[in-house]
């Protein structure tokens, strides 16, 4: 039933710090008729705060290889991360449109044999789940065994997948609601807090250059979440999701505050709600106890 | 130019800085050169205050993306690019989401790195990334627990990223050598040490 | 006139201008006149400081009369400046005006040039070369005059539009008012009270309502819109679409036989009408009937029947009796008037605020517009002039205003521009929380206080000493408190460089204007252009404020642009004064640039006749053939079926397709012909 074939670009965080987000996302989409193929040699996207801001004609050459191994293949790009989506979807969209820029690293790219084309699109494994064109609610809906209801779940969009909304095609970015949908398909309740849109405070190399300020963003959040008694948040970027996760942790190091909110990428809760159990989602690499959320949909 | 006082007093010589704005401390092509990478009109900011306002960073420290704009308009280079502000922009792109007169401050922010990283003004953590990713094409690499973890779940040990294909870190290498980046963050952060 | 004349010997003056050091400051204007002496044709060349000036013209006069000359090339400014003064002279001298041709040496050349003076020169010589080659094959032209029809019409029955017809009436003209919405009042009479001054709007607007309904010069055509517009200036056709009210006046009613019945604005249908819906004129905050009056002081004192919603149970019916006011079957009805002269007047409507998603209009209770603001602190208001807060009903005390709520916005999603009154009428909704809110503070977000008017910065001032807070940046976002529904508004104190987060109970936003609904297909009917927001194009921004390029149409108000009261009644006073120029003087001159179709060639294919923007051309039969025919009056001599026609049969008086092709060989050839 896949007739939906996409490279799979997996970034960094998802295979080599939270491995279930991939095995959920190859599980989860082949159920609702999506074939992830492997990307073969792809890098990191690379990262494009931390990456960009030395040189962003670097960034531009490194995300377009990556494009041009899709292209290659002939098939559209799919991935699951926000900071992956900057890099790969808007490098292949500005390369397309800007002559000079693309004539500029095609003559890098020249000297690994490579050219950049503009011959593929690249998506956000979310909005593939979202497009009725595609997947579609109904066929998520359709495909949870385990519907996870009685649980309050918490939206975080994360910014590089929508914003700047003008480059985008996902419409409202100030309250946006279509993630709330997915989780509503799989049988949970979704909550709205204060100041849902608010950064996770990780990007642009602020988690690496000034952690405690970057945790302060990210302790923000978590107060806005307990005070609608969310049972866990969930998000569509590992990196985000390693901020909210093991940020946890260090907020409770370095501030002395325990949360102690899970956190789940939405394949891992698509994965639950279809029936893939704990263990094949790793759940236990997750620095804050998943077992509390579990306990109430299991 | 700024007034100098050779005040005996070094304690008061910078108690009384001159701290007057003067033309011949800015440079009129620093913000061209800021457009130029960064892809936007920045000149045309009118000082609203939107991005501020927007801005995650802003409530939690001095950095103030307003003011980043203004300085860049008025070419004070030397004063943006040595400001450790400069690296607590998150990228969230609230600001440019907002922005009333349609420009990307975060890309201006971008293009300034860009362009402090000229100056080998780069913050390790940035640099570090840049060695992983010449080692191992991750910015975040794999490692043996994970390895563990993912053989666990049913997937190969290594990703089939350049972790299970290290023969593409060639090319990667290649790219990075082009621009003379790993070198760069050798040097940088050899000096450092 | 069509067929070629009799080659008579060329004989033209050439003029070059110094206008000051405008022109001589980079262009050589000896060299010019010297290389103009040189060229085929050219009898005299001259120079002088300021041509436009009287000795300036007299050096054109004296030179036809010396010379004998059978054209004039003068080279200098733009021909929208001079064209009308320098032919003024030619015909003085004794040509006919219409022999003179204008070298733009100015704006096209010096000022754009300014530093590069060798290579103005050398284009200056090329401009005179080809307009001295255009001069020795112009002809003699009479422009020809209609007569007006002694009548004129105002579209749109706001402030601008009452004025305009006031005016009109007053000076001796008949004129139509013809308003969409049941009752003329426009904007003005939803507003409370009007800034610096604090007048009460409606205090001031009904005396004029009152004036407009009893003027015998004037016919009041409400919940009537424009149908289609045929003719040109001093002949215009408009049918107008009467909307079907089913509501008759006393005056219909005796037309249908039931004398001393028709509506008397009892108001006794409308307590028994059964249908509640929102009503548009409270924005929505307030219920209203299917059949309905907006307000207490509506003109015409008329009720109106809402049939989208009427279920036709005749209660209303039943309850007028006698009158027989009220007719459930009644349809639209269509009525032609012959004009001379229009004025649209057609105003603005708020901007969609809730496109800027950062400011939830639409999504939080307590964020309202200022409009809303004014139909909740207004006597006459849905709440009686108690403002209070949609949410919960509780009086505000903390209250930011939103400035430049979408104006100043170049994302595509707002405007551009700036809508001109939104900071004055915000002080003064500041000034009346004050006045009406014992405790209540007014926050003032602005990027710039334009208080440019009259009286309006000392009203800032007036203000700014009652309390209000001013805080000098745009509001990046609000958000809304889920269990109070306070709001905070963020934004950074630009001034204190610190970012703000202020919890308050309600938010105005100042949002937007924008042309009117209608504005578009108005404008369409009536051939006006507008600008790239939409706003209705004035003939020129400076000098020529009120008119339009379409001949015998001009404008008044907001259509042509934001503007407060004052501006919009000065500018009403203006176009009436101009529409009543062409009724005054009896008939109009039309430009004689019309197309003209040579007989013998017109295959009478009749392509040329959907091109015409103007609906000027025509196919007739003529000794047995079909050919095309111009209505001149209609002609606008734009060129477009000159230019398309495949026989090359239709030519451009004044631009005949010899006189261009002598301005382009001129050009090309160097000047040998």
């Amino acid at each position: 039933m896949s007739n939906h074939k996409y490279a799979f670009f997996l970034g960094c965080i998802a295979p080599n710090r939270y491995p279930g987000i991939e095995a959920s996302a190859i599980k989860t989409s082949e159920k609702v008729g999506i074939e992830l193929l492997p990307l073969k040699g792809a890098s990191c996207c690379p990262a494009p705060g931390a990456f960009g801001a030395i040189d962003l004609n670097i960034w531009y050459a490194m995300a377009a290889r990556n494009v041009v191994l899709a292209e290659q293949m002939g098939v559209d790009i799919t991935l699951i991360c926000n900071g992956c989506y900057k890099s790969i979807y808007e490098v292949n969209e500005k390369l397309k449109h800007n002559d000079e820029l693309r004539d500029g690293v095609n003559e890098v790219l020249k000297e690994i044999d490579m050219e950049f084309k503009g011959t593929i699109d690249v998506w956000h494994l979310a909005e593939l789940y979202y497009d009725p064109k595609i997947v579609g609610l109904k066929k998520i809906a359709d495909s949870v065994t385990r519907p996870l209801s009685g649980v309050k779940i918490a939206v975080h969009y994360g910014c590089h997948l929508m914003k700047p909304g003008k480059e985008r095609h996902f419409g409202d970015t100030e309250n946006p609601m279509w993630i709330e949908e997915l989780v509503e398909a799989l049988g949970a309740e979704p909550v709205q807090y204060r100041n849902k849109m608010l950064c996770c405070g990780a990007g642009g190399g602020v988690r690496g250059f000034d952690l405690v300020h970057s945790l302060d963003i990210t302790n923000e959040k978590m107060i806005n979440l307990q005070e609608v008694g969310a049972d866990a948040l969930t998000e569509v970027c590992p990196f985000c999701q390693l901020q909210y996760d093991r940020g946890q942790i260090e907020i409770e190091d370095k501030f002395g505050i325990t949360w102690g909110l899970p956190v789940l990428h939405y394949n891992e809760l698509l994965g639950l709600a279809q029936g893939m159990s704990p263990d094949e989602l790793a759940l236990d690499l997750h620095a804050v106890n998943v077992e509390p959320f579990l306990k109430k949909i299991l | 130019m700024a007034v100098k006082k050779d005040y005996k007093d070094q304690v008061l010589v910078e108690k009384l800085r001159d701290r007057k704005y003067y033309i011949p401390d800015s440079n009129p092509e620093f913000i061209k050169e800021v457009e130029k990478i960064g892809l936007t009109p920045a000149h045309m900011c009118y000082q609203c205050g939107t991005c501020t306002g927007s801005c995650p960073s802003a409530p939690r420290s001095s950095y103030r993306i307003r003011l980043f704009m203004r300085k860049a308009i008025l070419g004070l280079e030397d004063e943006i690019l040595t400001d450790p502000d400069l690296w607590l922009c998150t990228t969230c792109y609230s600001c440019t989401d907002r922005c009333p007169r349609d420009l990307a401050p975060t890309d201006v922010i971008m293009a300034m790195r860009n362009l402090a990283a000229r100056r080998d003004i780069v913050p390790r953590n940035f640099l570090k990334t840049t060695q992983l990713i010449y080692n191992t094409g991750h910015g975040v690499p794999n490692n043996d627990a994970n390895r563990a973890a993912r053989l666990k779940l049913g997937l190969e040990a290594d990703p089939e990223t350049t972790h299970k294909y290290p023969e593409f870190l060639v090319g990667i290498r290649k790219l990075l050598d082009h621009y003379g980046l790993k070198e760069k963050a050798d040097r940088i952060l050899a000096e450092g040490e | 006139m069509a067929e070629l004349k009799k080659k008579e010997e060329p004989k033209i003056g050439v003029f070059v201008c110094h206008c000051g050091t405008n022109i001589a400051g980079s262009i050589d204007i000896k060299a010019v006149m010297e290389y103009a002496k040189t060229l085929p044709n050219v009898a005299i060349a001259d120079d002088y400081q300021y041509m436009c000036s009287t000795p300036g013209q007299n050096k054109v006069v004296e030179a036809i009369e010396e010379h004998k000359l059978t054209g004039v090339v003068v080279a200098a400014c733009s021909p929208r400046l001079h064209e009308p003064t320098f032919r003024g002279a030619t015909k003085l001298g004794g040509l006919n005006p219409f022999r003179f041709e204008m070298a733009n040496i100015r704006e096209q050349n010096s000022w754009v040039h300014m530093h590069q003076p060798e290579e103005a020169t050398e284009k200056a010589k090329d401009a005179v070369r080809i307009a001295v080659a255009k001069a020795s094959l112009l002809e003699d032209l009479i422009p020809k005059s209609v007569p007006v029809e002694q009548a004129a019409m105002v579209v749109g029955g706001g402030v601008g539009g009452m004025q305009a017809a006031l005016d009109l009436a007053n000076a001796g003209i008949k004129t139509y008012l013809i308003e969409k919405e049941p009752s003329i009042g426009g904007r003005m009479s939803q507003l409370d009270k009007t800034f610096p001054t604090l007048d009460c709007s409606q205090c001031i607007l009904t005396p004029k309502m009152v004036d407009v309904a009893r003027n015998e010069n004037i016919e009041l055509l409400t919940y009537t819109e424009v149908e289609a517009v045929e003719g040109y200036i001093g002949n215009f056709d408009v049918t107008l679409r009467k909307k079907a009210r089913g509501v008759l006046t006393t005056e219909e009613a005796e037309a249908r036989g039931f004398v001393g019945g028709g509506c008397n604005g009892c108001g006794d249908c409308e307590d028994v009408c059964p249908v509640i819906r929102p009503n548009p004129f409270e924005l929505g905050m307030a219920p209203m009937k299917a059949i309905y009056v907006y307000h207490p002081q509506v003109s015409p004192l008329l009720y109106t029947i809402d049939f989208d919603s009427c279920v036709k149970c005749n209660l209303c019916v039943d309850i007028c009796g006698d009158k027989k006011a009220i007719d459930l079957n009644a349809v639209d009805e269509f009525e032609t008037v012959k004009v001379g002269s229009i004025i649209l007047a057609t105003g603005y409507d708020i901007f969609p605020i809730e496109e800027k998603h950062e400011w939830g209009y639409k999504n939080y209770d307590n964020v309202i517009t200022s409009l809303e603001f004014e139909r909740l602190i207004c006597a006459s208001g849905p709440t009686g002039g108690h403002l209070i807060r949609p949410s919960d009903g509780a009086v505000p005390k903390k209250i930011a205003f939103v400035l430049c709520a979408g104006s100043r916005d170049n994302t595509g999603v707002g405007k551009p521009y700036c809508s001109r009154f939104c900071c004055m009428y915000s002080l003064k909704h500041a000034h009346q929380i004050i006045e009406k809110i014992p405790g209540a503070v007014p926050y003032i977000f602005y990027m710039d206080i334009r208080s440019f008017g009259k009286m309006y910065e000392e009203f800032y001032y007036r203000i700014q000493d009652e309390g209000a807070k001013f805080i000098r940046g745009r509001v990046a976002n609000i958000l809304e408190d889920p269990v109070t529904k306070n709001l905070h508004v963020n934004a950074e104190d630009t001034l204190l460089g610190r970012p703000i987060d202020m919890e308050v109970d309600m938010v105005v936003l100042a949002a937007a204007v924008q042309p009117s609904a209608q504005t578009e297909a108005t404008r369409r009917l009536f051939g006006v252009s507008c600008s790239q927001d939409g706003w209705l194009l004035e003939a020129h921004p400076k000098l020529n404020p009120c008119g339009t390029t379409t001949a015998g149409v001009y404008l008044a108000g907001v259509c042509q642009g934001p503007k407060d009261i004052p501006d919009t009644v000065a500018q009403a006073e203006g176009a009436a004064s101009a529409a009543s120029i062409p009724i005054h003087r009896g008939e109009v001159e039309l430009e004689p640039y019309f197309a003209v179709c040579l007989e013998d060639i017109c295959a009478g294919c009749g392509m040329c006749i959907n091109l015409c923007p103007y609906q000027a051309l025509s196919l007739i039969e003529k000794d047995g053939r079909t050919v095309m025919h111009v209505t001149e009056a209609k002609c606008k001599g734009c060129g477009t079926c000159g230019g398309f026609c495949p026989g090359g049969a239709i030519w451009m008086q004044h631009f005949t397709t010899p006189q261009i092709v002598a301005q382009i060989d001129a050009f090309l050839l160097g000047g040998e012909q």
